[in-house]
Formats: structure tokens, sequence, C-alpha cells
């Protein structure tokens, strides 16, 4: 399991509960192989799911993602982190975080969203999808129970996020989507008092969902795996539709988002597909939304395909600019020139990166400062909502 | 001490340590137990499954003890030719065996691998002579074995119980349409494999039985629920790891399910007091799919297939080699 923080250091952090098994050993009868257990295991407290469907026969319909699961009685839905108990319809990871980290931003990478600045970064074990070169498997693919996961509140988190310093609270690594009542509080938490948040997704989430969430996030990043039903069906067991529908979907309710595409070797980068895809993009959202084009390397069950050439990467990265998307860039390549921010209007580098950090910011009140051409993007720290008067 | 008290007192150690399983086996074995039992050899080229059925198995909530012993060793004996439960059990197991217990909690308690049954099993396994150390009764998740009243021991002596929790291999293994990683009680403890679910329906695949229940042995069954799961069962019982370990099948239809499955509705189970055992799982499979079509029949229920939970991966597994799926050459023992 990958350490994304020193456990010793966060529960020193939080309070915790401890649990503990009792053992026997003695096996000889069937009294004593017996135990009078309880109905359910024991677990964290349960946290009921915000969207769904009762149906007959104390069946779910999960209304969360496109996916859309009908689930039994006992059963759990393809994210597995979210079970049925007696119809109703239960997230079994509500305050379990299993990764906590401070990340920069650009790790994100959102790249036009407070530069500079930290993201605290919570994820929860799950994913409603099975992408094959998943990146964070060892909890995206796990159910809860098969992870360490770590109490902690949205409460909690909102405080370490300010006691850390930074602005934003990050979901990421998984799939947000799948822990969405956690996300949601503690987003709604954080914009009360003056913190924002930033949801890492792969944008398979249906709208109403979605639309309740863009009230207290102020970012997002969509992971566009491909521009083929194929891909999506084949490579990561999900649908492209829906999550053009998102990508539209964000573009109409105005919040701040950014687009990457991770390019595989043979699997989505041809330059048909990407030509199709940049002028789509740019049709449909428009020129302004930045694109990262970001390195593949072999992982969880694609091993056999070589890390993307620089090379693809480069020439997808001019199809875009081509197509007329103005904020174009290269990931997973440090050092390479397309990592920076360049001004459409004096071609300028007006953000200057190299991995993770910025070495040089030329964006002053959202403008570029050598030509005061309007950069688009999340500059200042968004302003904390005001309760409503009652 | 002089060694030769040490030898001694070694001794009285060893014998005391010996009497529960001496007095297990002869105050509590009955005659029927012991005698030898009317048994032909089992098909050459077809497979067998039996299915052995007595009123009393469970009374009320209380499944009887003695009885189901009595029809597991019955029904060992059918499964193996041998006539001696002893001999049908060393013919199966060996005491060098290390010997996982594939439960099935899952439904939770009312349709799940009664414990009675289980310790039946662990029985004939001391028989066979598997030392208690060298069993394991083991399910997806502890809590799950705690909830339906089995007690938990990681590892102290006796018999071990407990659930593969977040021990599941670090790399994934890929087999046909399944990529997963397996629980480390299967890969690394067990040499041998008794698969004991229930006889039960299920909202998904239709059926819950013998080749559905090692869904449970890897991390994310919830991928692969597409389809009513199918390949993706086959798939995952022709893995070596399952496949190559498999020594025997024993159903729990104490109580059977014919709808609403997998969760426990009692009203869509009945007491079908019975037990079906077979070393092939597509042959086991398909009887068990035929009782619960024939009970949701017998309920006025349309059949499987016609609500869209077709348990087509049993012919899959067929197809793939895992077992016998024409029933014509299925021979099945009813007793």
């Amino acid at each position: 399991m990958k350490n994304f923080c020193n456990r010793r250091e966060f529960l020193r952090e939080i309070s915790s509960g401890v649990c503990a098994l009792s053992l026997s050993s003695d096996f000889t009868t069937i009294e004593n192989l017996l135990n009078a257990g309880p109905a359910y295991g024991a677990g964290p407290p349960l946290k009921e799911v915000m969207f769904y469907k009762k149906l007959e026969d104390v069946r779910i319909e999960c209304e969360i993602c496109p996916r859309a699961c009908k689930i039994a009685d006992r059963e759990r839905g393809y994210c597995g982190n979210k079970e049925n108990r007696r119809g109703t319809y239960y997230t079994l990871v509500y305050a379990q975080a299993c990764a906590v980290h401070n990340d920069p931003i650009e790790k994100k990478p959102l790249f036009h969203y407070l530069p500079g600045t930290n993201a605290l970064s919570i994820a929860a074990a799950g994913c409603n999808f099975e992408c094959k070169f998943c990146q964070n498997w060892q909890i995206a693919q796990f159910r809860p129970e098969q992870v360490d996961s770590y109490p902690l509140t949205p409460d909690q988190i909102v405080k370490m996020t300010k006691d850390q310093g930074s602005p934003t609270i990050a979901y990421t690594y998984s799939e947000p989507v799948v822990f969405y009542e956690y996300m949601y509080d503690t987003a709604r938490l954080g914009r009360y008092q003056g913190i924002g948040s930033v949801m890492i997704s792969n944008g398979y989430i249906k709208e109403e969902p979605l639309s309740e969430l863009c009230k207290y996030v102020t970012a997002v990043k969509i992971d566009l795996k491909a521009f083929t039903e194929k891909f999506y069906r084949e490579t990561c067991s999900g649908e492209l539709k829906p999550v053009l529908d998102t990508l539209e979907r964000l573009r109409k309710i105005g919040i701040w988002f950014e687009i990457v595409v991770l390019i595989v070797p043979t699997l989505n980068d041809s330059e048909k597909e990407i030509r199709e895809m940049s002028r789509w993009i740019r049709e449909k959202l428009g020129g302004n939304v930045p694109v990262h084009f970001t390195r593949f390397h072999p992982m969880y069950k694609i091993k056999n395909l070589p890390p993307t050439p620089v090379s693809t990467l480069e020439r997808a990265r001019k199809i875009a600019q081509e197509a007329g998307i103005h904020y174009v860039y290269i990931g997973n390549v440090p050092g390479h020139e397309g990592e920076h921010t360049y001004c459409p209007s004096c071609k300028k580098i007006i953000i200057k990166r190299t991995g993770f950090f910025i070495l040089e910011n030329h964006v002053k009140g959202g403008k570029c400062s050598f030509c005061n051409y309007p950069i688009p993007g999340v500059w200042e720290k968004p302003p904390a909502l005001q309760p409503k008067k009652i | 001490m002089n060694p030769q008290r040490r030898n001694f007192l070694g001794y009285i150690v060893s014998l005391i340590a010996t009497v529960p399983f001496l007095s297990f086996l002869k105050p509590k074995v009955t005659a029927g137990e012991i005698s030898p039992i009317q048994v032909t050899s089992p098909p050459g080229d077809k497979a067998r499954v039996v299915m052995l059925r007595r009123e009393g198995m469970l009374n009320g909530d209380a499944p009887d003890v003695r009885l189901i012993r009595k029809v597991i060793n019955e029904g060992v004996c059918h499964v193996t030719g041998n006539s001696l439960p002893s001999g049908a059990w060393r013919e199966l197991f060996t005491p060098k065996d290390t010997v996982g217990i594939k439960v099935n909690c899952l439904g939770g308690k009312g349709v799940s691998t009664h414990p009675e049954l289980v310790m039946a099993v662990v029985e004939g396994l001391r028989v066979a002579g598997v030392p208690d150390s060298n069993i394991i009764i083991w399910d997806r998740l502890t809590s799950e074995l705690e909830s339906l009243g089995f007690k938990i021991n990681r590892q102290g002596e006796g018999v071990r119980c407990f659930g593969t929790d977040s021990n599941y291999e670090p790399g994934v293994e890929e087999i046909g349409s399944i990529g997963s990683c397996f629980s480390t009680i299967l890969s690394r403890q067990c040499t041998a494999l008794i698969n004991m679910p229930v006889l039960k329906d299920h909202d998904l695949s239709g059926v819950s039985l013998s080749l559905k229940n090692l869904y449970g042995a890897i991390h994310n069954p919830n991928k692969y629920h597409d389809n009513n799961c199918d390949p993706y069962i086959a798939d995952l019982n022709s893995h070596p790891l399952i496949w190559g370990k498999l020594r025997l099948i024993i159903c729990d239809g104490i109580t059977g399910m014919y709808n609403g499955g997998p969760g426990f509705k009692p009203q869509g189970s009945w007491p079908f007091q019975g037990i079906i055992l077979s070393r092939d799982p597509v042959a086991l499979d398909r009887v068990g799919c035929e009782i619960i079509e024939a009970k949701r029949k017998e309920k006025g229920l349309p059949g499987l297939k016609e609500v869209g939970r077709d348990p087509k991966h049993i012919m899959s597994a067929f197809k793939k080699g895992l077992g016998i799926g024409d029933m014509k050459k299925v021979e099945v023992v009813k007793g």
C-alpha cells in the first residue's frame, strides 16, 4: 500500500478510535465455534448515500454515477464502497480517509488555479471505473475494508487545511465521485470558512449530484481518458458520452475546470483521435480550457506498453494548439517547455514551471503582466460563503 | 528433572492433549457413522452429485449437529465411492494438507453456511489426520464470520478461522476477463480447498452456488457484476489457485433461497433440509440451479432467465472444461 503520509504524524493530528479484536483459540467443540456476533460486521459509523432511489424487494438504484447500479440487499455497487442494508444505501467511506497529503496544486494538475499554493489532498477507497493503467490502483481498485483508512471528519480536514496554511482541499488519488458525501460535506464546510475545494475526477457523475456539488467546489479537473467509446469500454470499463456531458455541464455552470488526457501508446494516441478531441473541446468548451497531455507509465494491468514517447505528447500538443486551444500542456515530463503557461497574445512565458514547482509567475490580477491580456483561471483565493440570513 | 520423569510427564501432557480428540471419536460417534455405507464407485466419464435430505436437519432455528455429522459422512462416502467415512476422508485429504474451508457469510444469518456444518467437516478432516492448525475456515471478512457466529482464531492453537480482510496478494493475477488480487489465505496457506456455498438465488448471477462463492477469494468482485457475472465467474474458477486446489464442494442446503438473494429473505426461502456434495463444481451448480428453478416454479415465479438473471456462468464454466454441464452425464445420488 502506498504511504501518502506518515501514519504516526497523521494519528497525532487526529483523534482516532482503536478497535481491538478478541481472539479465541478453542475450537474443539461446536459451542466454542459459535459466537454471538453482531448482525452486521463492526465498522465505522455509516452515512446514508445522498442520491439513490428505493426499488421493490429492498433493492436500490444508485443515482450518483451513470452506471446506475441496481443493488440487492447486502450487496455493493461497482464502486465497492457503498452497501445496501435492508433497503437503505450507505457509504462505507464517510470520514474514512485512506490517503492524506499536502500537495502542490500543480500535482493535480491544476495550472490555472492559485499557482504555487498547496492543497490538502484526501482520498477514500473505491472507483466507478477500472482503468487498466490506474496509477493509484492500490486504493482506487480496492474496497474500504481492504485498505488502511483513518477516521478523519470533514471538520478535522478543514482544520488541518487551515493549520497548514493551504487555501484548498483536493479530493483526489482515487475517484471522489464515489465518496461523494464525504467530499460534499467537507467542501461545504470549507467554503463557509474560506477554504476552497477541487475535485480531481473522471467526470463520470450524474447531472443532479454534479450541480449540487458545484455550489461548494471551486474547481474541477477532469480526466478525459480518450475520445472513443471503444477505449472507455475496453480499457476503463466506462463510457465516453457521460464524461463529455459532464464537461459541457461544467462549462454551463461556469466553474473553473481543466482537462487531463493521459496518452497511452497505441491505445489513444492516434492523430485522428487527438484532432477530433481537440475540435470537440474547442467547439463545445472553448479555447480557454487548459488541456494537459500527460505521459503514461506502465502500471496495474498495462505493463506491456512503453512509456509514452515525448514526441507523441508534443504532436498532441501541436494538434490541440492548431485546433485553437490556447493553454495546452505536457505533463509527467519535468523540465519540458510544455509545462509553462504562455500568453496567447504576446507569446511570452507568464508562468514558468518545472515539475510541480513555480519558477516565475507573471500573472497579475488575472492578466499577463507583459501585455495585460486576460488569462483565464482562478488567481485569487475564492471568498468564503456567507451563511444565509433567515 | 530426571529425563525419565520428563519423558513420562511429556507423555501425560500429550495424552491429556489428545483426550478431547479421542472423546470426540468415541462417545459422540454413532453406529451409523462408523458402519460401512452402501455405495457405488463414481462413474468414470460422468460427474457425481450427492444430494442428501433429512427431515429434522434444522429443528426450529437449531441445526441438529449429530444428524448433520452423519449426513456429511454419508455424503463423502458417496462422493468417493468409499464405504467407510474414515476411508472417504482419507481419500480426499492427507495429514500434510492445509485445508481452507471457504464458507459463504454474505447473506447473514438464515442463508449462510452453518457453523454446525463446518464443524462436521472439521471432524472429518481430523479423521483424515489433518491437524487442527492446518484447517482454516475463511471468507472475505472477519467481521462477516463473526456476525454469523464463528469465533475468530488467527494464530492460536486449534482450527483457525478468520477473513482475508486486507490480506491480498500484492500483484494482479490475470486470467481471461478477470484481473484480481487473490486472498493470501488461498494463495499462500491452503494446499487444498473445500468450497462450502449455500443453496441460494442471486440478484445478479441468478444463483450463488459453488462457482459464485469463489468471488470471495478476490479483492474486486464488485467489478465483475455485468452480464450476470458472465464470463467472469467461469474465468475466475479456471485459475490454478482455485482449480488446482479444489478437492470437495459441500453446499449447505439446510435452508434454501429461491428468490431475493443474496441477502436473507425469509419470504424467499424454504427448509430444503439437505446437503449437496460433489467434486465437480459445474455439475453441482447445475443440480443446485434445477432445485432453485423447480422451487420458483412451484411458487409461481418466472424462471431465472425470464427475469433477466440467467445463470449462464454455469455453462460458461462447462465450456471452459471446469466440469460436466450436460445433465445426461451427471449422476445424481439421492438419499
